[in-house]
């Protein structure tokens, strides 16, 4: 009797030892089907679920870490130093790519390794990242309480719209960069616009904290024009928001979202896997479906109906214009300083 | 006979071994990533790349003084901590008392309602303030469905906002540090001093806030320190034109990037709560002492 519960003992310590010494090699194994992508969190993260993850990474695990982009631009670089990161793609505008890739945290990509990489928009395609889907910036106002239809920057960052003018503060770049647009300014020299935005502020003008309280305040009718993505106009019209949408004259600056891989992604081959699922044309048709932005692949098939609301005529395309990444990059402290301390004060 | 008392062998072997886990704990938690931090406050800056440069300079504590704007940021902090402390205190000390001195059955369910706001994260309680302060929110709204103000009252991302919602947060720290102080002032020096014909103010000046005063310390210092400090209620209903220390050391880290003075302000911050804090515990332990 003695002897039989003293072998089950050995045998249970036997067997605690060898799950012990294997687990590592069973967690290495689960890391190794598992891709870490770090977005914003709500439409963009559940998007990302429906239209790539599931339908896309069957037999992959993917785990979404959910924040705006700054905290996790702050995280990727305090895990600089750190062998293996916490995250395999992240989630940023083309802009905030572009800072990250000048920080030396971002892995040059291998287009090689992404089959469907070869339907990718050439403007899409960055050494260090990728382009996801893409807006531009227009003018938004509600009929009802602007009798003139604002054709251009000019006319709609105006001091003589008053409190109807609404402004956003954390689009403080594309706002500095449409008020210098309208004042003669270009893409490379935001400074003639800033006079006109402290007038703007000056005559009334509303400023909120997010793309939300925006919407929320155009709905509420507190605001009657702004400025913002065409995409986030057509889903607020979807929501019953009273907006109509123009391609400014003096051009559409265009908004991308796109992915970049850490250097010190835990796992590269999952990375890539996802990111080459995430242009898939039926992952980027499902994105212009449900959200709203252009695909940046050419192989994508939108309906016609979602075209016209989403797309830009030829003529509206002729204007889009792209950013000046480097000038944005270089002199982004000093906007935010002369927002925060000037604009704001 | 021997006056010594031996102590039992390895007696303070236990004690170290009890203490040692805690402190471990903090020294690693605490001590450990501050003085990282302030290592990274001496170091420099590059806006154009947005990285720090290894350097041994005060230039960043220096900016943060000679800049207006931080400055103001530093003096609104101050005024808006104080003024919810105070009115933390007006409101909290009756509440407290009534707490403390009631014989009802149901003074547990009492504690449970001063503590239950605790239960709600800030972010969720200030999302709840959000609904009431819009324009068109439960507040303007019931005022204008009633008649009584044609416009709205303009309260969301205002400083009016951010007090009421620190106050709402914050009260029922003051609340439950005077209660237990109360509880603990037998009621017979209260009754003696009516008994000597003393009016309740002066009971009140004379007996009850004296004898109170260690909780009137722990509840202002706790309440001035979350206020100090506070972060999710500022940022959420105080909107971008209205600025307190937290958000700014937060916006430097996240949206600049710049470690090296996000950690000067940390550092500017910690101070200046620690220094006003001692400052009023040395005052009141003079008074009280008196």
């Amino acid at each position: 009797m003695s002897n039989h519960i003293k072998l089950k003992r050995r045998a249970v310590l036997g067997g605690t030892a060898a799950l012990a010494l294997g687990a590592p090699a069973i967690v290495r194994a689960e890391d190794n089907k598992r891709v870490v992508v770090g977005t914003w969190g709500g439409d963009y993260s559940r998007l990302l679920t429906k239209n790539i993850d599931t339908p896309l990474m069957k037999g992959w695990d993917c785990v979404h870490a959910e924040e705006n982009a700054p905290p996790r631009k702050t995280k990727m670089l305090a895990e600089k130093a750190l062998r293996r990161g916490t995250s395999d793609v992240q989630g940023l505008s083309s802009t905030d790519m572009y800072e990250v890739s000048q920080q030396g945290i971002v892995e040059t990509l291998d287009y090689s390794k992404m089959p469907n990489a070869k339907h990718l928009l050439p403007a899409m395609k960055y050494p260090y990242g990728i382009g996801h889907i893409y807006s531009g910036k227009v003018i938004l106002y509600n009929p009802k309480m602007i009798a003139k239809k604002p054709e251009s920057f000019a006319e709609t960052l105006n001091p003589a719209m008053g409190s109807k003018l609404g402004i956003i503060d954390i689009q403080y770049q594309y706002t500095m960069m449409a008020a210098g647009l309208a004042s003669g300014g270009s893409m490379g020299n935001f400074e003639p616009g800033k006079e006109r935005l402290i007038a703007c502020k000056k005559a009334g003008a509303r400023i909120y904290p997010s793309n939300e309280a925006f919407a929320q305040a155009l709905k509420t009718e507190e605001i009657g024009c702004g400025i913002m993505w065409k995409a986030r106009a057509v889903q607020w019209q979807n929501a019953g928001i009273p907006i109509e949408t123009v391609a400014p004259k003096e051009g559409v600056p265009m908004y991308v979202s796109g992915f970049v891989m850490p250097k010190n992604a835990p796992n590269k081959e999952g990375a890539y896997a996802w990111l080459n699922a995430m242009m898939a044309a039926s992952a980027q048709e499902g994105f212009a479906v449900d959200m709203g932005y252009n695909p940046t692949v050419t192989d994508a098939k939108v309906p016609a109906d979602v075209q016209k609301r989403i797309g830009f005529t030829p003529e509206e395309q002729k204007r889009l214009v792209d950013l000046d990444y480097g000038y944005i990059a270089k002199n982004d402290s000093a906007f935010q300083d002369w927002w925060n301390k000037k604009f704001k004060a | 006979m021997s006056l010594v008392v031996d102590k039992p062998r390895g007696q303070g072997l236990t004690a170290s071994a009890l203490l040692a886990p805690a402190t471990i704990f903090i020294a690693i938690s605490l001590f450990a990533p501050l003085a990282i931090l302030f290592r990274y406050s001496l170091n420099d800056f590059v806006p154009e790349t947005k990285t720090m440069v290894e350097a041994l300079t005060a230039a960043n504590y220096a900016k943060f003084f000679t800049d207006s704007y931080y400055m103001a940021a530093l003096g609104t902090t101050v005024k808006v901590a104080l003024l919810v402390t105070a009115v933390c205190l007006v409101m909290g000390f009756p509440l407290a008392y009534v707490v403390a001195r009631t014989q009802s059955r149901w003074k547990h369910l009492l504690i449970i309602a001063i503590v239950l706001p605790l239960f709600v994260g800030n972010s969720v309680r200030a999302a709840g303030w959000m609904v009431v302060f819009g324009n068109k929110g439960f507040f303007n709204a019931s005022l204008m469905g009633l008649g009584l103000i044609s416009r709205p009252f303009e309260i969301m991302f205002t400083e009016k906002a951010v007090i009421i919602g620190i106050i709402a947060v914050n009260l029922p720290f003051m609340v439950l540090s005077l209660q237990s102080v109360i509880e603990g002032i037998d009621r017979a020096v209260e009754e003696a001093a009516f008994s000597l014909g003393a009016p309740p103010l002066t009971m009140f000046r004379r007996v009850l806030w004296p004898l109170a005063l260690p909780g009137i310390l722990a509840g202002t210092i706790l309440t001035f320190i979350l206020a100090m400090n506070a972060y999710a209620t500022p940022f959420l209903l105080g909107g971008p034109l209205f600025k307190m220390m937290a958000p700014v050391i937060y916006n430097e880290f996240t949206q600049k990037t710049n470690w090296p003075f996000g950690g000067a302000i940390a550092f500017i911050l910690m101070s200046v709560t620690l220094s006003l804090t001692l400052i009023a515990n040395l005052l009141i332990q003079r008074r009280s002492a008196r």
